[in-house]
């Protein structure tokens, strides 16, 4: 069972968490919850503190817990951390024990996908019985394998029975904006009405709708939404990348915001490949030359 | 009953007497008052009375048709007008008024107006639109008899028993009633004023002459439809003609003839002739010039009372005491004769032309017959005689008359016929080169005569002949009323004859193998042996008829061309508006002669015939072509295919299921029927297919159909004798389930299952029956067991004696494996080729075509992989073996359809594969490929000034999209493809597309050249070469604009390094001491001038050069800039200081240094050495950008673009896949 499914009392936190509203679920109310449900809980808050960047004090705090689902978080810690072989070694531990705990294939999944074993991750997750959570992972890990017709069969497996879910629209969004054509917009509603009411906005929503529009061809209400998004975090790396990439597009200098997104994450994926072609393009233009230098 | 030979009667009505007349503009009908108080309605053309229209009292006289609308007037003895709508077929309403009897009424052509004279002395004007009466025309002291209005102007003209004939002018009316329609009060009080004088003194109709001349009662009278001439007719048998002019009017002529009362008399509407109609019983026509008799037919008994004429066509009616007639003066059809291409006719005017068909143009008048016969009269038939060029000319004048001229070379010369040779005789036709034949049908002699008009030989012909034809060599047709003889000339005897009755003319076959004798309503066709192939009948009469040169009759009726094939099967080919003489077919084009002797072209869709044609000779690739060149559908030509036995062509044609169901029932295509038949899903159908598949020993169809009917024990017995035992238990279960124990029973007894049996008699406690079953099988155990079951013991059972147990027939071929070969399914070639040409095969060669798919496989299946780049074209399919073609499909298989995980490629990877376009390879990270694309493209060498705009279109390819918490983002591809959605079609977004460069990069070009940073400039305009050099368009147009923005941008690279160059030289101190350095700098100012930039800035050159060359005292290279910057005009302070130079230089237009620019020759700047390459040597070029260069700098990097290599020609560059 699902503890997050729409009839279970975590739907609202774990929305929250979805929508990226990470504060909103450390700061969630958890009194009302009942006791089954306090480690689902506590998983979730953690994962979001880790999220906020606070990975170095829940690693403290769940340093020496038993429970797998902790054992878990310490992994997905150490991975933020940058720990990434201790983390893939944890997990490697827990799929043997506890492989048939939830946050275990999740969480482990998000490790092992991030340490980029992915055949492993998409082993560890399709163990799961009926978690959207998982469901959602693989659809992600598919499109990262550029097998979008895979990732189309998962969602529409999963709209079957999880027909609303928000995870479920997200996700589908996620492949949308793979496929195009008709699917941009409909992608583009899905993050429109999380990011325009104030309950559910977050910096996430906001850049995947500029992302859409990115795609839409509409770059002026793309960058209205990135710069909205950077003013609640100047140093979000997703904000940063796109709106750089939206400069590219329109024919702006970029070269501002390269130095401010190599502050913020020198390791994103822009810079790192950008770099690359940078080299392969020195190595390919230098095997041609003209018959007579000037 | 017979008419005078000559008029030609059309139409002849049996009835009381006849008063009045009309004919319908339009439609073939005709009116007819009738002293009886019926007005009758006739179609003249049809011989059938339409209809009566009975409400007047006593004698109707006048009678007309409104010209536009469907309205009648009548006018009776009972003082009525009455207006009729022949639609509604009601009177609409009475004008009433008159105070004696109506003699005539007529209609207005345009106004709403009726005029009537009567009895009572009184011409009336009535509205009929408001229904009153509007004038009152006095006068006359007798019986009003006739009124009528003129055609054009505003005049009546009435003829009265008080001997005058008075010409109305009603100019007057007219005026008053096309007033505006409103009026102020005044004018309705002038109005009501002017009413009050008509009732006095008549002002709307005044008489304008008084004619006076008949010395009895006038009985008719009419204007001339063009000239301002009058005709009357009185009972002093008269017809008087008189002429009018606006002043006067007075008598020209009497003709005199008409032995008792003339009662009718008109204009001929075309023709100058007058016609009239009298008591005699006599119609007469006079010539109108020479008011001389030209004809007149004699009627028995009947007195003629009324004439009149059919406004448009050549068509006259006159009422009698018996009826009424329809008559033609003239035969209309134009005698004709054609040769090869040419058709040789009579006109109207009787002379003979030659028309040409292949140039659709006619000749002049080659010959005047104007001499033959009287001038009212045309010839009959025309023959021709190609060898002699001559023509035979027979009339029916003067009891008939032929004459024989030649035609002259051309028309230009003189049309009177020089030598003619003449006799009489009602036929003379050509029967061979130097031979012609004349019947006379009086003496009933047919002569031979040669060329010099001598007999050579006589015979008589068959009794009653009427006419004669040409009958193939040595031939003639002699047309007896009863019968057609076909007659050896020179044995002298008929060979054949075929009983036709009435054919009038002989119409022979290109070929000459077969004739269409056309009677009046039938059409006979024989071979030249005179055996008959066909005939068919039409109701409305036949005019004339060709043949197709494939061998269809074309035939004309009054309104239609038809066509008919040899075997009788005729239709509709068109409809006609006016009747028109057929004289030749070719493809779309029908020509023929119309009723005024004119040639016409027709146009007609030959297609029906054609393919009927084509399917009885069989052709089936005649039909094929025509089925897919032409769109032939509709249901008439599918029952005819199915009435004629082809219902597997019929089914080609058919989408309606039902219909194609029955047609292939009908010809056993089952395939088709099933298919169908799964589309109707009804059981009609289907027992239909199922009692077709059964004939067909189809049993696999059988077994659908039964199932589909549920038709459980033909099933059941179908399976047995198929001897399929599993469907058979099968069945045995579906029958158990149904609890169908009969079934059930059936199906045991057929599987031979005993225990079954058992069971189910004891299911049903039929003991009995189940225990005889197992006793008689020998199943002692089961008999103990029903006993034992029953409570009885085997002594208290007396059984009848058993047989022998029922063991059924094991089958010895498993039958229902397969169908056994079936009957086969009438599939016809035509069939066949038809479902070829479904699947996309056609008529060739089966092996070729079949490569040729294979190959365009190939080419489908690699495409569909992106394999094919746009500069391997020659790898692509045609070349590829068939080895890899499995290869190929796999790999594609592959790629779409395996469950396994493994990776897929990434977007970029597709733009790659999906666009020969650099710029998208780059896009999608390959640059490798794209750098390969544009060295072979434009030559690029020199890739390092491309880079910034590389990693731009890198950067601007992918966005990415925050997911999962804990992993990176998504990464998407963005495309410019919006739309679409096929990853083989996706495209990347290129940023600054052509419209962005145009608006932003090349306006701060420009703006560079304009603040003179000229430095700024050049990186702005090589930018721009470099953008575009990276692009995509989206279509052809904009790869001609983008071409042109890199020739300008070009431009203005060379330009601004030629002044930026100059600048190097030095100030003007450096100049000052080197005079080498001033004079290259006084050339690369005026070189600066040169590059095709845009006027303004071509002005700021021409003025830095000119203001450098005079302050170097190089006059004459100031004027010449001076004079340009005159010639371009533009910014006035510039042109302004032009125009100052120009006058201080031409003072002294002299040069004090020499520089190499001629300022009058053609050169380009080279851009490496910026000096001139005059036109005429050798040069360079970038191929990317274009820029010029002297030959030396051929192999090195273009100085304008920094990135191709001078002279290396490539495939020029892509923007647009």
């Amino acid at each position: 069972m699902d503890p997050y499914s729409a009839e279970g009392e975590l739907i609202n936190i774990h929305n929250h968490f979805l929508q990226g509203q990470f504060q909103e679920v450390v700061d969630f109310d958890t009194s009302s919850f009942s006791a089954d449900n306090a480690l689902p809980v506590r998983v979730l808050q953690l994962r979001a503190r880790i999220a906020l960047g606070q990975a170095q004090e829940v690693l403290g705090e769940v340093k020496g817990a038993k429970e797998p689902e902790l054992e878990a978080i310490g992994a997905l810690a150490e991975l933020s951390l940058g720990k990434t072989d201790s983390a893939v070694s944890t997990i490697e531990k827990l799929v043997v024990s506890a492989s048939d705990n939830v946050t275990v294939e999740i969480l482990g999944g998000t490790v092992l996908q991030a340490a980029g074993k992915t055949d492993d991750a998409l082993a560890l997750l399709s163990q799961h019985s009926g978690s959207l959570d998982a469901v959602a992972l693989i659809i992600q890990i598919y499109l990262y394998q550029n097998r979008t017709d895979l990732a189309l069969k998962e969602v529409s497996a999963a709209r079957r029975w999880a027909q609303d879910s928000l995870l479920v629209n997200l996700a589908e969004s996620w492949v949308g904006l793979r496929v195009g054509g008709e699917k941009y917009q409909q992608a583009f509603y899905v993050y429109e009405e999380l990011a325009q009411a104030p309950s559910t906005s977050s910096i996430y929503s906001l850049v995947s709708q500029a992302v859409c529009e990115l795609h839409l061809g509409r770059t002026e209400e793309s960058q209205a939404a990135l710069e909205e998004a950077l003013k609640k975090d100047p140093s979000y790396a997703e904000a940063i990348a796109n709106l750089l990439v939206l400069k590219a597009v329109t024919g702006q200098d970029t070269s501002e915001l390269t130095a401010t997104l190599a502050k913020a994450a020198p390791k994103h994926d822009f810079l790192t490949t950008l770099e690359e072609k940078s080299d392969l393009f020195d190595k390919a233009a230098a095997k041609y030359k003209a018959k007579v230098s000037a | 009953m017979q008419s005078s030979p000559g008029m030609l009667t059309k139409f002849e009505s049996k009835s009381s007497r006849a008063k009045g007349i009309a004919f319908h503009p339009k439609r073939p009908w005709i009116l007819v008052s009738l002293h009886s108080s019926t007005i009758q309605l006739w179609d003249y053309r049809m011989g059938t009375l339409i209809d009566r229209f009975e409400e007047h009292d006593g004698p109707v006289r006048g009678i007309d048709f409104h010209k536009t609308q469907p309205l009648f007037v009548s006018g009776g003895d009972d003082y009525k007008i009455k207006v009729w709508s022949y639609q509604t077929r009601r009177c609409l309403f009475t004008l009433n008024g008159h105070l004696d009897y109506i003699r005539t009424v007529f209609f207005h052509d345009e106004l709403p107006w009726i005029l009537s004279a009567s009895d009572d002395q009184t011409i009336r004007i009535w509205n009929w639109q408001n229904r009153s009466l509007i004038c009152t025309m006095t006068g006359h002291n007798h019986y009003a008899m006739c009124a009528q209005f003129h055609p054009k102007e505003d005049l009546v003209v009435s003829a009265s028993l008080d001997q005058s004939v008075r010409v109305w002018d009603i100019s007057g009316l007219r005026k008053k009633h096309s007033a505006p329609t409103s009026m102020s009060f005044d004018e309705q009080m002038g109005r009501g004023n002017q009413n009050q004088t008509d009732m006095f003194g008549n002002t709307d109709a005044v008489v304008k002459f008084v004619l006076e001349g008949h010395d009895r009662g006038v009985n008719w009278v009419a204007f001339h439809p063009t000239m301002p001439l009058i005709v009357s007719a009185g009972d002093d048998r008269l017809v008087k003609l008189w002429r009018m002019s606006e002043t006067k009017a007075w008598e020209v002529d009497t003709c005199r003839g008409h032995f008792q009362n003339a009662e009718g008399c008109l204009f001929h509407p075309h023709q100058d002739l007058i016609l009239s109609a009298g008591e005699d019983k006599t119609i007469r026509v006079w010539d109108l010039n020479k008011r001389t008799a030209v004809q007149s037919f004699k009627r028995e008994s009947d007195r003629f009372w009324v004439i009149a004429a059919h406004p448009e066509i050549n068509l006259f009616a006159a009422g009698h005491d018996n009826g009424v007639m329809v008559f033609k003066l003239e035969r209309e059809r134009p005698a004709s004769a054609i040769h090869q291409n040419q058709l040789f006719y009579v006109t109207k005017e009787k002379t003979v032309k030659a028309y040409d068909f292949q140039k659709n143009v006619e000749s002049p008048t080659l010959l005047s017959l104007k001499k033959l016969g009287s001038p009212w009269v045309t010839p009959r038939t025309l023959s021709y005689n190609p060898a002699e060029r001559s023509v035979l000319v027979a009339s029916p004048v003067d009891g008939g008359s032929y004459e024989l001229l030649s035609l002259p070379k051309d028309g230009s010369g003189a049309i009177e016929p020089t030598e003619s040779k003449r006799g009489s005789g009602t036929s003379a036709i050509f029967v061979a080169r130097n031979r012609f034949a004349v019947l006379n049908s009086n003496t009933q002699v047919i002569d031979i005569k040669d060329l010099s008009n001598n007999i050579t030989r006589s015979f008589k012909p068959p009794a009653g002949t009427t006419d004669i034809y040409f009958g193939g060599t040595g031939n003639l047709l002699i047309i007896t009323p009863t019968a057609v003889h076909l007659y050896d000339i020179q044995q002298k005897k008929t060979t054949a004859e075929l009983a036709v009755t009435g054919v009038k003319y002989v119409i022979w076959s290109n070929d000459g193998l077969y004739a269409a004798f056309l009677s009046k309503h039938n059409v006979t066709i024989v071979t030249k042996t005179l055996e008959q192939v066909s005939s068919l009948h039409e109701t409305i009469r036949i005019k004339s008829a060709t043949w197709d040169d494939a061998g269809v009759l074309l035939y004309s009726t009054l309104n239609h061309v038809k066509y008919t094939l040899l075997n009788g099967d005729n239709g509709i080919v068109r409809t006609l508006d006016q009747t028109v003489y057929l004289v030749r077919v070719k493809g779309r084009n029908v020509y023929c002669l119309d009723r005024s002797a004119k040639p016409r072209i027709l146009q007609i869709d030959p297609t029906e015939y054609r393919f009927k044609l084509a399917l009885v000779k069989r052709n089936y690739e005649e039909m094929l072509h025509i089925i897919q060149n032409s769109s032939l559908v509709g249901q008439s030509i599918i029952s005819y295919l199915q009435k004629k036995g082809y219902p597997e062509v019929a089914l080609q044609f058919v989408q309606d299921p039902t219909t194609r169901f029955d047609l292939a029932i009908e010809c056993g295509n089952i395939d088709v029927a099933v298919e169908m038949a799964k589309e109707l899903e009804r059981p009609k159908f289907w027992s239909r297919l199922g009692a077709e598949a059964l004939a067909h020993g189809n049993h696999q169809i059988v077994e659908m159909s039964y199932q589909k009917l549920k038709q459980f024990d033909k099933l059941s017995f179908l399976y047995l004798t198929t001897g399929d035992h599993s469907k058979l238990a099968r069945m045995g279960k579906i029958a158990e389930h149904r609890g169908d124990f009969t079934s059930r029973f059936q199906n045991a007894l057929y599987l031979g299952e005993v225990e079954d049996r058992i069971q189910m008699f004891k299911e049903i406690d039929l003991y009995p029956l189940a225990y005889m079953t197992a006793k008689s099988h020998g199943l002692e155990e089961e008999c103990e067991a029903i006993l034992e079951a029953t409570g009885l013991t085997e002594d208290q059972i007396t059984l009848p004696t058993l047989g022998k147990p029922l063991t059924p027939a094991q089958p010895v071929v498993p039958t229902f494996k397969s169908n056994w070969p079936t009957k086969a399914g009438s599939q016809s070639f035509f069939e066949k080729a038809l479902l070829g040409q479904v699947e996309g095969l056609s008529l060739e060669d089966n092996t070729a075509t079949n490569l040729l798919d294979d190959a365009m496989d190939v080419d489908e299946s690699s495409k569909r992989n992106g394999l094919i780049e746009d500069d391997e074209e020659d790898a692509t399919g045609w070349d590829m073996g068939d080895d890899d073609v499995p290869e190929v499909e796999s790999d594609f298989v592959n790629v779409d359809s395996s469950e396994a995980g493994g990776a897929g490629s990434s977007e970029a990877d597709l733009w790659a594969r999906n666009s020969p376009l650099a710029a998208d390879h780059i896009a999608g990270g390959s640059f490798e490929t794209a750098m390969l694309l544009l060295n072979r493209q434009v030559g690029a060498v020199n890739f390092a000034p491309l880079k910034p705009r590389f990693l731009e279109v890198f950067q601007a390819s992918r966005s990415f999209l925050p997911a999962s918490t804990g992993l990176p983002p998504l990464v998407n591809y963005i495309r410019r493809t919006l739309d679409e959605t096929d990853p083989r079609q996706v495209l990347p977004l290129i940023p600054r597309d052509l419209e962005h460069l145009a608006s932003n990069d090349l306006q701060k070009g420009y703006d560079s050249m304009k603040a003179n940073k000229l430095e700024d400039g050049i990186g702005y305009f090589k930018g721009i070469l470099h953008a575009i050099l990276i692009n995509a368009v989206a279509n052809e147009d904009e790869v001609s604009e983008a071409k042109k923005l890199i020739t300008s941008a070009s431009e203005y690279v060379v330009a601004m390094s030629i002044e930026l160059a100059r600048r190097q030289l030095g100030g003007p101190d450096a100049l000052a001491k080197d005079p080498e350095k001033l004079r290259r700098s006084l050339e690369l100012g005026a070189y600066f001038t040169i590059p095709k930039i845009e006027v303004p800035h071509r002005q700021l050159a021409l003025l830095n050069a000119m203001q450098f060359a005079v302050k170097n005292k190089n006059y004459n290279s100031a004027l010449s800039f001076a004079n340009r910057i005159i010639a371009n005009g533009g910014a006035s302070k510039i042109v302004e200081n032009a125009k100052k130079t120009k006058a201080q230089c031409e003072r002294n237009p002299n040069d004090s240094i020499d520089i190499e620019f001629d300022q009058f020759a053609e050169f380009e700047i080279c851009a490496a050495s910026h000096t001139p390459i005059y036109s005429g040597t050798s040069f360079e070029e970038c191929s990317f950008d274009g820029s010029k260069y002297h030959s030396k700098f051929r192999g090195t990097v273009c100085r304008v673009c920094e990135v191709c290599e001078i002279g290396k020609h490539g495939s020029g560059l892509k923007l647009f896949a």
